[in-house]
């Protein structure tokens, strides 16, 4: 194990971070999503593997350069999920909870497979845009640019959504219909609107964190796959429906990640599921969330 | 309960009673003689072997005539779905049902499971796509062959082309912890250190769940090893590529990949630009290469050309066939007798044998680069040869085999 | 439906076609015992959550540990079925028990989420554990093993083991659902708070519950590891686990019957679609099938059924009576 010097653990927290940001993006879509809809989405790796996705196709068909694409494919997959919330999942909202829950499961299989039939198996290429490669001198080291633009962007995205939705008046007709939907029915609040239009929000959300991914990962249609339970995992260690909870807890468990994963590896990748079930048996509204969420 | 009783009564009678009817299998010694081609058809393997693999297979039978020993030869396409017991319960279903080769078996966990079945049916496995040296080790059988290359092969070609510069002698390795990583790392290990080298340090990282590689790169560049030895493979090897060129890692450091296909470049031609691997044959490596491989495109359509593992399963069936006719019988125990020992060559395999001391089919590999899409001379021409290595330097040497062998 | 004459007649009728299956024509017997076994592990999942509700994401723990622990057991020289079964039921009802004490507390998604990280955790155990379980290569044995002298590795005879098994082992799981403590878990279900208050401890029901789930689970797993005489990753993948879910499901849970049927409509699928021209859309087959269920079929091919013949019976999660005659 080569030594810790404070400048490779700035490094590795640099690193962290970077991972983080994904965590928390991809958290805070989900818990958002949780927290109206009270359904977990297993489809919402499925979102961010879109979002990869849209940027790949957008840049093979009409040359979006990924600027763009960090715009169009959260519209584009937002666009998708809105259609699958209307379509599928409004249907099952009488219903005990865990009935959404599998059919995302089902939503899964299926696009995946539709995706593997139109892209392959294996992955398909996206660069780093140019304006971003190459590296930057941070003083202790040198750094990817790339990189430093994701820590950046996706700390901008979650304060953002983290105001919109503790300080908007939208923010608050959101949390009103999360915690007394009829309540806020009786106010003349459309929740169903609101409902919907959150969840497209969240699918938004992993499609921006997938367009993020894309030059950094394989793009390819299982790339969901291996992030889903890692993201469950740390939106229930933050607090199921916190949004808070979702932002801190994935920064932090990115950092933990990427550290323990030179400390000591064979145990990095069981880390968050300890963890969350710590979580779950000790804390189960989890770090930042309210007690009447525990189901 | 009287009905609940009754129930129990009934079941555990009639299960004990009832004469089990085991049906004959089917095509002892007549009837068409057929080879079930187990592969990924749907999964992440499907474009290394899948439809190729069976095309390939096709067309072997096709050469050769069509039939042998007054028997037409057919050719059955099985989908493992990269499921072991998925594997293996349709392999015996296929072996009951006529067929006497199960051929190709790309992902190890499968091969290592129709190993097993075919040991118990008495039929032949000749797997080319499945990775693990285990198969002539641990798991070595007398019904079971593994003819196109494992991970000692493609560690020890690639390690000892580049140790044996002297821009080669520090390596650093990015390993993920399950039985191919180590096995890579192992292997990698004897063939560096055999030239002089030596590896400075290993991060076995967890497998799976590991997408960011970052914290091992840095690790590696502080490092100052002159070498990168990636030896992971599929989605791992892309994902660690990728952060190799954004770090900028392939300037300053050579880049040795431990498993990579055609396809795989085919799919992203910049990321693997630069790395060196060594695979058992190249669609462009000489003029008989070529011709078959132009047949294979032509046959297969789409432009595509064939990956190593589609060639083999050629090979491996028309040596097959070959063998039949010339033993005068599809009896495993009797072919396995014929190839033993045997050498042959062909377009796929040079200098070839059937090793009888541990069923590692032996001929030479190659060590190629991997070429920039800037410079290559036409689609998919992406390799430069580099090295051709012998077939007796290539594989395990017979004194280290783990194989107990018990034929 | 379960309990009564009636029951005992959809579970002889499925006996007969358990005894018959291997002569139909197109099924290969290796097939049928692997069928038998998710047959199995569906009624093992149905006893928890068609009548307690919880929905267990993590069953993978109970059937493939339980496959890893008999197929570890032969390798290590255990020649003796029982004792081979014995050894993965051990490891299941143990595993089940510890874990059971920690998760039923918890309920609906958090009871899910708890199940499915520790199945996880079992699962880089078992890839990175390899001197034990033969990590990504799977772990193969040469043998099934004896019962009480009489060899087992005619594909025929470990049929018939197995269907006996699995009938007595459905038995026992419908006489404990139809049984007064079955009644209380019903109960239970349908009012929580009130049956505390009466005095039961939910949670100690619970429990037992997931423990006679996960031990039964871990007697298919077991089964169908040494049939196959292999178990592998696939076995603990949470993929696996959500196709326990999709089988019991599709078959309609609290029917304990439904499941079975379940297993083999799903079963069915994946054997045979991925043999057809359109073998390699298997995974959107299935995807479809189990998304209609959902939308439009929630109580399963068997319950949906049962409500065609008597409408007065509902679904366990529409918090309304269970299913019980």
């Amino acid at each position: 194990m080569p030594s810790i010097s404070p400048d490779y653990l700035l490094i590795q927290i640099f690193n962290g971070l970077v991972n983080g940001g994904f965590y928390a993006l991809l958290a805070l879509g989900l818990s958002i999503i949780f927290g109206m809809l009270r359904i977990v989405n297993f489809a919402h790796g499925v979102m961010y593997m879109l979002g990869a996705f849209v940027a790949y196709y957008g840049a093979q068909l009409v040359h979006l350069p990924f600027f763009a694409a960090l715009i169009v494919a959260p519209i584009v997959v937002g666009a998708f999920g809105l259609g699958i919330e209307v379509l599928l999942l409004r249907r099952l909202y009488s219903l005990d909870p865990l009935y959404n829950l599998l059919l995302t499961f089902a939503l899964v299989l299926i696009i995946e497979d539709v995706m593997r039939l139109a892209a392959g198996a294996l992955g398909s290429p996206y660069q780093t845009p140019d304006i971003l490669s190459g590296a930057t001198n941070l003083g202790f080291t040198v750094y990817p640019t790339y990189r430093l633009f994701v820590i950046v962007v996706c700390l901008i995205v979650c304060f953002a959504v983290y105001l919109a939705i503790e300080r908007s008046r939208l923010g608050a007709r959101i949390r009103a219909a999360t915690e007394k939907p009829e309540l806020t029915r009786a106010f003349g609040i459309d929740t169903r609107r609101l409902v919907s239009g959150t969840f497209a929000f969240g699918a938004a959300l992993a499609a921006l964190a997938g367009v993020l991914a894309a030059p950094n990962t394989n793009v390819s249609p299982t790339m969901g796959d291996s992030i889903i339970i890692n993201t469950f995992a740390i939106v229930v260690i933050g607090g199921l429906g916190s949004i808070r909870g979702s932002i801190v807890a994935g920064f932090a468990l990115g950092i933990i990640a990427a550290v323990g994963a030179v400390l000591y590896p064979p145990i990095s990748n069981t880390l968050i599921f300890i963890v969350m079930v710590l979580v779950i048996l000790f804390r189960p509204a989890g770090l930042f969330g309210t007690a009447e969420r525990t189901a | 309960m009287n009905t609940s009783r009754l129930f129990l009564a009934l079941s555990t009678a009639l299960a004990m009673t009832l004469p089990a009817a085991a049906p004959v299998p089917v095509g002892a010694d007549a009837g068409p003689i057929k080879i079930a081609v187990i592969t990924d058809m749907s999964g992440v393997y499907s474009a290394i072997a899948g439809q190729g693999a069976v095309e390939a297979t096709k067309m072997a039978v096709e050469d050769f005539g069509g039939s042998v020993l007054g028997r037409p030869v057919e050719v059955d396409t099985i989908d493992h779905r990269n499921n072991g017991p998925e594997a293996a319960a349709k392999a015996a279903e296929a072996f009951d049902g006529g067929a006497e080769l199960a051929l190709d078996l790309t992902n190890s966990a499968t091969a290592i499971a129709v190993d097993a079945v075919a040991k118990q049916k008495h039929k032949l496995e000749i797997v080319t796509g499945g990775a693990s040296s285990a198969l002539t080790g641990a798991n070595c059988s007398r019904y079971t062959y593994h003819y196109a290359y494992d991970t000692y092969a493609l560690a020890y070609s690639t390690g000892h082309n580049i140790a044996r510069q002297p821009d080669g002698k520090t390596w650093y390795g990015i390993v993920p912890n399950y039985v191919f990583g180590q096995s890579m790392l192992s292997d990698f290990t004897s063939a560096v250190t055999s030239e002089g080298g030596s590896f400075v340090h290993s991060d076995m990282y967890p497998f799976p769940g590991t997408t960011d590689f970052s914290s091992y790169l840095l690790a590696a560049k502080e490092s100052k090893a002159q070498v990168l030895g990636i030896f992971n493979a599929g989605a791992d090897t892309v994902n660690t590529m990728k952060q190799v060129k954004q770090f900028g890692l392939d300037k300053t450091m050579k880049i040795a990949v431990g498993l990579l296909f055609l396809s795989d470049v085919d799919a992203l031609p910049d990321v693997f630009a630069g790395s060196h691997i060594t695979t058992s044959w190249y669609w462009n490596q000489d003029k008989a290469a070529r011709d078959w491989a132009d047949r294979f495109t032509k046959r297969v359509g789409g432009g595509l050309r064939p990956t190593s593992i589609q060639a083999a399963d050629y090979s491996a069936t028309t040596q097959w066939l070959n063998a039949i006719k010339a033993v005068g019988s599809v009896d495993a125990d009797k072919v396995q007798g014929y190839l033993d020992g045997r050498k042959f060559n062909d377009f796929y395999a040079h200098d070839a044998q059937w090793r009888a001391r541990d069923h590692s089919v032996i001929h030479t590999m190659i060590v190629v680069d991997v070429l920039d899409k800037s410079v290559i001379k036409e689609p998919h021409a992406w390799y430069k040869i580099i090295e051709t290595i012998p077939a007796d330097k290539a594989f395990r040497p017979e004194a280290q085999s783990t194989c107990n062998k018990d034929w | 439906m379960i309990a009564g004459r009636r029951g005992a007649i959809v579970g002889a009728a499925l006996l007969v076609l358990g005894l018959v299956l291997p002569v139909i024509p197109g099924v290969y017997i290796v097939f049928a015992i692997d069928l038998v076994c998710f047959a199995l592990v569906a009624v093992a999942f149905d006893v928890l959550l068609g009548f307690t509700g919880l929905l267990s994401f993590g069953h993978a723990l109970f059937w493939g540990g339980a496959g890893y622990v008999a197929t570890i057991a032969i390798a290590h020289g255990v020649t003796s079925f029982p004792l081979e079964v014995l050894a993965g039921v051990a490891y299941a009802f143990v595993l089940s028990a510890a874990v059971g004490a920690i998760s039923v507390r918890r309920s609906g998604i958090f009871f899910a989420m708890i199940t499915l990280a520790i199945a996880e955790i079992q699962y880089f155990l078992a890839y990175q554990m390899i001197d034990l379980t033969g990590g990504d290569n799977g772990l193969t044995v040469a043998t099934r093993g004896t019962f009480f002298g009489l060899s087992l590795e005619d594909d025929h005879v470990y049929y018939y083991l197995v269907l006996a098994i699995t009938a007595i082992a459905t038995v026992v799981a419908v006489r404990i659902v139809t049984s007064p403590y079955g009644a209380v878990l019903a109960a239970m279900r349908e009012n929580e708070n009130r049956a505390k208050s009466i005095g039961y401890d939910t949670d100690r029901f619970k429990l037992a519950a997931f423990v006679v789930s996960g031990t039964l689970a871990g007697l298919a797993g077991a089964l169908y590891a040494i049939g196959n005489r292999l178990s592998g990753l696939d076995g603990v993948d949470w993929h696996t686990s959500g196709a326990i879910v999709m089988m019991t499901i599709l078959g309609g849970i609290g029917t304990i019957y439904g499941p079975m049927i379940g297993a083999a409509i799903f079963q069915a699928l994946d054997f045979f679609v991925s043999k057809t021209p359109i073998g390699d859309k298997t995974n959107i087959v299935m995807g479809l099938v189990f998304a209609i269920i959902i939308l439009i079929a929630r109580r399963g091919v068997v319950g949906e059924l049962m409500h065609r013949l008597r409408p007065s019976v509902v679904l366990p999660f529409e918090d309304e009576e269970p299913i019980l005659l």
